[in-house]
């Protein structure tokens, strides 16, 4: 505080001292030991006909895109709502046929042709067509869209109820990045969007999905309307409302009030928390996102990482049950791959077991009896937590790390440019399958790949020529058994993501799509009655 | 005196100038905004998309050019994160922070101002003690505990106010106290030493000499003349409460300039970081050259020289 | 900008008031706080129970020894690690403590720096740094704080580091109002008709005129860059885990709060309080004891 002047004081303090001190303190002691004692009231609340979430993040109106997806989960917990696609993951379907009716592809795999469900709308009542489908995949910029561009040779809408995409080469994943990997497939209305323009769709989108957009206060919330011509079924639910509340105790707090029925992302003793309270119930879903250990400097001969050995002993040292019950309650899975488990041509690598005994045999043959300095650990700040017990558990079996959380700008940032050393706790959310996984965080040449095997690479470049699937899976398998011979992660649990539900939701929608960490399908969501 | 307001405020322009410059270098080197828009694995070109959409791929002095430039219009650029208008999201969530900064300033004012009051006459006395510390303690605490306590206490535990948020007045409670609180001591101090000035002064003895009663002394004299540098100085906090709002607005969720900023850095949004810095740094400007310049209205010899 | 004269109409203070006042009072509690926190802080190492660092997960929240599930093993408790916080409330002192002061003598000995030079030679360096001054205080401290977190990376000097170039100016502009009426005094002018070089006045003459209220300020800033520190830790910027700050714990501990495990917050932050709290009573009683004369700070 900046005082530009402030007068002298006359006298100092009084020999009454004592006294306010001990008062001040057994004040906030008395405050604090009430409110451990109680038990918090929940208090059931809020207006008939609607549901409101408390999220974790900032919304952004690129998600009301889909032109503009990220290739990350987040801007689809309000894509469901407010759009629809031609194919995409629905309750027990990967490949649910939505705007699409039904889908094929030809023999030689040059081809795909979907028919248009007939009835299908757009909230300002334009019916869904053809022309619509180009539109919306031609103006798709989101991630991987070139990607999508170089192997679509041309779009052709013979009629206003069919689309046929050509492709240059046989492409097995097509579907899976149309669909589920990106925004291509989610529709837009041509008419609309050519005469708002991008930005002005942004502040008032219009789509095919069960709820239409009726206001946004940036980084405060988003109120959405049921639209009762959905083709799938009417919403029981009339108002949604997403409101922003990035400060975990508080989004708690505003869950027990019954100001918010739905939360999303509640850890470690919030998540107890909301287990205990009565009238709370506790939603976990296991997240498409693995977390590892990457051992960014194993290439490097001076380093003690080069070591396989001390790379698997690093594995063996760390408690993975224990920090799943702690952490996240035991809702996350524990692996030993950095490929998520539902993910198309995932191998099962042996589990990873706890045994600092062996960790400790393993240290000693590699001529570390005393344990060694490992350097240093990055991590994004907000999973410092997780950093922490892996810190602790390294430690306990002698190597020595010094943790640097990041910011997760800058830590992102850091990765992806090859600043970090030694240790890094990573993660990632993205879609795909086992082969792009692989190329972003194991091949040469991939975003996140700090150095790379020769053999791994060759095999990488083989499959991608492969059109044979089963021939592909083998290869693909050969990878990931070498990539977990040789510890080149240490994996550590694909993420069980915790949310909470009030006492007025009825189906919640969470656990539903699989996969998916948030609540969807919206038309299948209810409240409670009475 | 057309001088002097003359040089004050081309010395106003200079520091705004240098603070356009620090804040738009600043903000560049804090990291690339684009990392984050994007996947994590996104192509070069995804990410060269970006540069071009937001203008980042043009050589820097370009880039500030621009930003002057409009500045000059009035505009503040756009959002990278939001896509709107930087203007446009601070105009909106500017009534939230003055709304927030001026019932906090009124928290603080009236726990400050009666401490020093009576700290500067019952010296000695109980009430002196307990205030003072009261207020002190105010200065002790990180105000996010102190947020965090009040929600627990008085949300969750009492069910008395709102947890978060902003819509009704109950929503203003807790925000602005755990912000008030901590201005409060400096408040506090000013009142006293001034109560402290003005009650050793002839025109106070003379007073007492009266015959007046102490409490009429105390009210009626001393205590407005004391008042007007307090004043003064809130008038200033109140600015500056709005730019250190950052840690209250985040943990009540408060739709305010210091959120805004915050996700701003987080995002690297520099549209938006420049833009919040620039105008509150403008406000406190401004508002130091009107005193400035009051004061030189007031006092002659200001004006004519330091 | 700062007001830089006297405020006209008001007569020094009156003597008679003063003597009332019993300027004698020595601020005994918050010294003997602010001694044993340093002591403390020096002899962490023997006096810590338990490493600080290092917990085992299945002693994890344990709650301090007076409560049913706690023990004599872990006095205060244990944290979400199984981490003692005794311990780690201990060795909080020591990073509190070199946290504090030594961000406190960066901001104190820049700024003190800045001021004399601004003050003294004036024109042309004084508008300069003045105008610095006035950019850096627009810049909301925090928000400078985080920029800085941001480009260099977290880690305990680091912080010291930041912390010390964000809080620089209130020492600039206070000892430049000191100087400039120092300057003035006749001590100053025999120096310049002695011959001295500006810089040998400015180190020898100026300078232990302004120590004091440097001090002050010192003692004052402590509490806030304290404070400053556990916010930076908020928000996921401060001086890094598992390192035992307690502003970090203070964050960390925010969670538990709300379940009910209070000793994981409320500790820390009596611990802060204190330190802060007796730094500002000890502050505002050497405002009066070293600068009698002084109507700005």
């Amino acid at each position: 505080m900046n005082l530009p002047f402030e007068r002298r004081e006359g006298r100092a303090d009084l020999p009454g001292l004592t006294r306010r001190d001990v008062l001040a303190l057994t004040a906030t002691g008395a405050v604090a030991a009430a409110t451990a004692s109680a038990p918090f009231r929940v208090l059931a609340a809020g207006p008939e006909g609607q549901l409101t979430w408390g999220i974790h993040v900032s919304l952004a109106p690129t998600w009301f895109d889909p032109a503009e997806t990220p290739g990350i989960i987040t801007p689809f917990m309000v894509l469901y709502a407010l759009h629809d696609g031609m194919v995409k993951p629905m309750p027990g379907q990967p490949l649910a046929p939505s705007l699409a009716e039904s889908f094929s592809a030809s023999e030689d795999g040059l081809s795909y042709e979907f028919a248009l469900r007939g009835g299908a709308k757009f909230h300002n009542g334009d019916p869904v067509t053809a022309e619509d489908v180009k539109f919306s995949f031609e103006r798709y910029r989101g991630t991987s869209h070139d990607l999508m561009k170089n192997r679509i040779a041309e779009v052709e809408t013979p009629d206003p109820q069919h689309i046929r995409f050509k492709l240059k080469a046989p492409w097995p994943d097509f579907l899976t990045f149309y669909a589920t990997a990106t925004g291509a497939g989610w529709i837009v209305p041509k008419k609309y969007v050519e005469q708002v323009g991008a930005d002005g769709f942004k502040k008032a989108p219009i789509g095919a999905g069960p709820y239409k957009f009726v206001s946004f206060t940036p980084g405060v919330e988003l109120v959405l309307e049921a639209f009762d011509q959905y083709w799938r079924k009417t919403p029981s639910v009339k108002r949604l409302v997403f409101k922003s509340i990035p400060e975990e105790t508080t989004r708690l707090a505003a869950l027990q009030r019954g100001e918010v029925d739905i939360v999303y992302s509640i850890r470690g003793e919030l998540a107890e928390e909301l287990q205990r309270t009565p009238g709370l119930t506790l939603k976990p879903v296991l997240s498409l996102a693995p977390f590892w250990i990457y051992f960014a400097d194993q290439w490097d001969t001076k380093s003690p990482w080069y070591d396989e050995r001390v790379r698997r002993a690093a594995s063996f040292a760390l408690d993975r049950q224990a920090m799943n019950d702690a952490i996240t309650l035991g809702y996350s899975k524990i692996t030993g791959s950095i490929i998520p488990y539902s993910f198309d041509f995932f191998w099962q690598p042996p589990m990873p077991t706890y045994d600092p005994a062996k960790a400790k045999e393993l240290l000693a043959e590699a001529g570390h009896l005393d344990g060694f300095d490992g350097g240093e650990f990055y991590c994004d700040s907000s999973y410092s937590n997780v950093a922490e017990a892996v810190l602790d558990n390294l430690q306990a079996v002698g190597i020595r790390l010094k943790l640097r959380p990041l910011e997760r700008a800058a830590f992102v940032e850091a990765y992806s440019n090859k600043k970090l050393k030694h240790l890094i706790l990573g993660g990632s959310g993205a879609f795909g399958n086992a082969a792009t996984r692989l190329e972003a965080f194991v091949v040469k040449g991939g975003a996140y790949v700090y150095g790379s095997y020769p053999d791994i690479d060759a095999l990488y470049q083989q499959q991608a020529a492969e059109l044979d699937h089963k021939k592909r899976a083998a290869i693909l398998d050969n990878m990931q058994q070498i990539l977990a011979e040789r510890m080149v992660y240490a994996p550590i649990w694909q993420l069980g993501f915790i949310n909470g539900a009030g006492p007025r939701v009825g189906e919640s929608g969470f656990g539903l799509i699989q996969d998916f960490a948030y609540t969807g399908p919206f038309e299948d969501i209810t409240l409670k009655a009475g | 005196m057309k001088q002097y307001i003359a040089r004050r405020v081309g010395y106003c322009l200079l520091s705004l100038f240098l603070l356009s410059v620090t804040i738009f270098f600043f903000v560049r080197v804090t990291g690339d905004p684009a990392t984050l828009l994007v996947e994590p694995g996104a192509s070069e070109a995804d990410i060269a998309a970006i540069h071009h959409q937001f203008g980042l791929d043009k050589p820097l002095w370009v880039q500030y050019g621009i930003f002057i430039a409009s500045l000059a219009h009035g505009d503040l650029g756009k959002s990278f994160y939001y896509r709107t208008p930087v203007m446009e999201l601070y105009l909106s969530r500017l009534p939230n922070s003055l709304y927030l900064a001026a019932v906090a300033m009124a928290f603080s004012l009236i726990i400050g101002i009666p401490s020093g009051v009576l700290a500067s006459v019952r010296v000695g006395h109980f009430w002196d003690s307990a205030g003072k510390m009261f207020t002190l303690l105010g200065l002790s605490l990180p105000s996010f505990w102190v947020g965090l306590v009040l929600i627990l206490v008085f949300s969750v535990y009492l069910g008395w106010l709102p947890s978060s948020g902003a819509g009704t007045p109950l929503h203003l409670i807790m925000p602005a106290f755990a912000l008030g609180w901590y201005f409060a001591a400096a408040h506090m101090r000013l009142t006293r030493s001034s109560m402290l000035e003005v009650l050793g002064s002839e025109y106070v003895k003379l007073a007492r000499l009266k015959g007046l009663p102490q409490s009429l002394v105390i009210a009626k004299h001393a205590f407005k003349n004391a008042l007007i540098p307090v004043l003064t100085l809130a008038g200033i906090n109140l600015i500056i409460m709005v730019q250190v709002s950052i840690v209250v607005e985040v943990v009540f969720a408060w739709p305010g300039i210091g959120r805004l900023l915050y996700e701003g850095i987080t995002f690297r949004d520099f549209p938006v970081v420049q833009g919040v810095v620039l105008v509150g740094g403008a406000m406190i400007v401004i508002v130091n050259l009107l005193i400035d310049i009051l004061y030189a209205v007031i006092d002659p010899r200001i004006r004519l020289g330091v | 900008m700062a007001i830089q004269t006297e405020i006209i109409g008001l007569p020094p203070r009156s003597r008679s008031h003063l003597a009332a006042l019993r300027l004698g009072d020595f601020p005994l509690i918050p010294v003997l706080i602010l001694g044993t926190i340093a002591l403390v802080a020096i002899f962490a190492n023997v006096l810590a129970p338990h490493n600080p660092e290092i917990g085992s997960l299945t002693a994890r929240f344990k709650p301090p020894f007076w409560q049913t599930g706690g023990s004599t093993k872990y006095l205060l408790g244990t944290d979400q690690l199984g981490r003692d916080v005794l311990s780690r409330l201990i060795f909080g002192a020591r990073i509190s403590m070199v946290v504090g002061i030594t961000a406190v003598l960066f901001a104190g000995v820049l700024g003190t720096t800045l001021g004399i030079i601004s003050g003294y030679l004036g024109r042309g360096i004084d508008q300069v740094i003045m105008r610095l001054t006035d950019t850096w205080l627009a810049l909301p401290a925090l928000t400078f704080a985080i920029f800085l977190a941001a480009i260099v990376g977290p880690s305990m000097w680091n912080i010291v580091l930041i912390l010390g170039i964000t809080y620089w100016t209130r020492y600039a502009r206070v000892i430049r109002g000191e100087v400039l009426s120092l300057k003035e005094r006749e001590f100053v002018r025999l120096a310049i008709v002695a011959g001295c070089s500006k810089w040998t006045i400015m180190y020898r003459h100026i300078l232990p005129n302004v120590i004091n209220t440097a001090i002050v300020l010192g003692t004052l800033e402590l509490g806030v860059v304290i404070i400053a520190e556990a916010s930076l830790s908020f928000l996921g910027i401060g001086v890094p885990p598992p390192q035992p700050a307690w502003g970090l714990m203070l964050s960390d501990g925010k969670q538990s709060l709300m379940v009910g495990r209070w000793w994981l917050s409320v500790l820390p932050g009596c611990c802060i309080m204190l330190m802060v709290l007796s730094a500002n009573i000890l502050g505002d009683w050497l405002r009066v004891k070293l600068d009698p004369q002084l109507r700005q700070l």
